[in-house]
């Protein structure tokens, strides 16, 4: 049977393309919409206090392939911890990750000691980067049962060892680590803290940034209790950037709040054009 | 200078990379296959090279060979050389043993590291499986009627008993010891169904958002990074 409203699948694409473009040239946003879920992560991070001898540690376990969702939710969380002054221990477990333990905190610090001169961030102080380590279920279970993280981990990135950092120049453990958060497409990874990322009398805080692929997977876990807060895919971290820039005025606007307009617009142009194919296919059926 | 050069190069290099692979859109064409070809090796190569590169050279080989050891001019050392590190080559022999699987004779060698990999694989399973569902199931039981202050919290409620409804619904639906013969036996266990509709629907829906969020980020880069270096190369 055919359609009397046949559109070419290119004709559809140049669509979807112009939709997502047209925002990020003319640098057009709207509010994004409210995320609870995200709430609850930035709440979490607020009440987090900088303690001597506390940290976050925040796992990059993501790639290129879902890096234009959780880098964007990466940057949001970094960015609040280390505005908070709260030390940040970056790692991954996903090799393709490894470039974006440098890059995004780096460009991080550079906005903020802009936005705020005579503020340092320094390295091996304010944070430190693990580098990438495999070994999934069974390394995150010997970094809660490790009695001295730096004996565990022994180098950092840059193979410094870690006991020459400040931030590990005392011996820490699980208890040290007073935030967990994770960013990930892969839900196995993912998993892997859930099960293991605490003892039997500790348990930190743990925020999660997902794919919007897995934001059903992920709520169980909010709902649960096992997470305190969740990032949905690049709503959420547009969300997160709203509450950092009425936290923090003098921000720079990040790029989450203009890819989530392109999304939406995106979104509005799909629903209508499923409306009109359905329109089209009751059409089709009737005259024929 | 090369520095500089290189980054641009190499953004360059990216933009073309992103068109080519997006030209299947079009149609298929030797344009695209060449870059298709060109990731699925670099794919296969980067893995090699970078769990050597950052973790097998670093963090087992260097202590190893005591490369991490730094000599001073006046003859003294920055650390003593760990003999423990040695025993790292208990688990990288064992783990060698698997290349066994390619001789007919030795093939059981392989077998053991299979073995324990299994053991240990399952021994991890069964634990994470009991922190990961426990808190699960035990948040399941969610009262039908929520109060506060002695005032029912309605959307709570109301939220509750949908979950409520839902769990037991699909529970039933996947439930084949007794045949549902009733009317109202069938009526429950296809709301199940119905409620699995809505959410393989918001899989769905939520997967074209990842693909576009995809999209978005090459657009931004093929729009702002890639434009701008072409035109100040231009």
């Amino acid at each position: 049977m055919k359609s009397s409203f046949n559109l070419d699948r290119r004709i559809i694409y140049a669509f979807v393309v112009i939709a997502l473009a047209w925002p990020l040239i003319n640098k057009y946003t709207v509010r994004p919409a409210r995320m609870k879920s995200a709430e609850k992560l930035f709440e979490v991070v607020e009440s987090t206090k900088p303690t001597p001898g506390q940290f976050a540690f925040v796992a990059f376990d993501f790639g290129p392939s879902t890096a234009a969702e959780n880098a964007g939710q990466a940057r949001v969380v970094v960015e609040h911890l280390m505005r908070r002054r709260i030390p940040v221990v970056l790692f991954t477990q996903y090799l393709l990750a490894d470039p974006f333990l440098k890059s995004i905190p780096e460009k991080i610090i550079s906005n903020l000691e802009t936005e705020m001169p005579g503020q340092k961030w320094i390295y091996g102080k304010d944070w430190v980067n693990l580098g990438y380590r495999p070994g999934a279920g069974i390394l995150i279970q010997s970094i809660s049962k490790s009695k001295n993280l730096a004996e565990t981990f022994l180098v950092d990135a840059y193979s410094t060892p870690l006991k020459d950092l400040p931030l590990f120049r005392r011996p820490t453990q699980l208890k040290n680590i007073s935030l967990l958060t994770q960013f990930t497409g892969l839900v196995g990874l993912f998993d892997s803290y859930v099960q293991f990322f605490q003892t039997a009398d500790y348990r930190p805080n743990f925020g999660h940034g997902c794919t919007s692929i897995t934001i059903p997977e992920a709520y169980i876990y909010l709902d649960s209790g096992q997470l305190q807060g969740l990032l949905e895919g690049i709503a959420g971290a547009a969300w997160y950037s709203k509450l950092l820039s009425d936290k923090y005025p003098v921000r720079k606007p990040d790029e989450a709040i203009l890819i989530n307009t392109g999304l939406g617009i995106a979104h509005l142009l799909l629903i209508g054009l499923i409306i009109l194919g359905n329109i089209s296919g009751i059409i089709s059926r009737r005259n024929s | 200078m090369i520095a500089v050069d290189l980054s641009i190069a190499t953004t360059i290099t990216a933009g073309v990379a992103t068109l080519a692979i997006f030209s299947f859109l079009i149609k298929e064409n030797p344009f695209y296959r060449l870059f298709e070809h060109i990731f699925i090796g670099i794919a296969a190569g980067l893995g090699i090279i970078q769990g050597l590169r950052y973790f097998l050279w670093p963090q087992i080989l260097r202590p190893m060979l005591g490369y991490d050891i730094l000599t001073f001019p006046d003859g003294t050392v920055s650390k003593p050389y760990d003999g423990a590190v040695l025993l790292y080559l208990i688990p990288m022999i064992f783990g060698l043993l698997y290349y066994f699987i390619y001789s007919q004779r030795h093939a059981w060698l392989a077998k053991l590291v299979i073995g324990f990999s299994l053991g240990a694989s399952a021994g991890l399973a069964f634990k994470g499986f009991f922190a990961e569902m426990l808190p699960q199931l035990a948040s399941s039981f969610k009262p039908l009627i929520v109060l506060e202050n002695d005032q029912i919290v309605w959307w709570s409620s109301i939220s509750n008993c949908i979950f409520i409804f839902t769990l037991l619904a699909v529970m039933y639906y996947f439930f084949f010891s007794i045949k549902a013969d009733s009317a109202v036996e069938k009526k429950f266990s296809s709301s199940g169904r119905w409620l699995m509709m809505v959410c393989f629907g918001s899989f769905f829906g939520s997967t074209v958002m990842a693909r576009l969020a995809l999209l978005v980020e090459r657009l931004q880069f093929l729009l702002v990074d890639w434009f701008n270096t072409l035109v100040s190369v231009v």
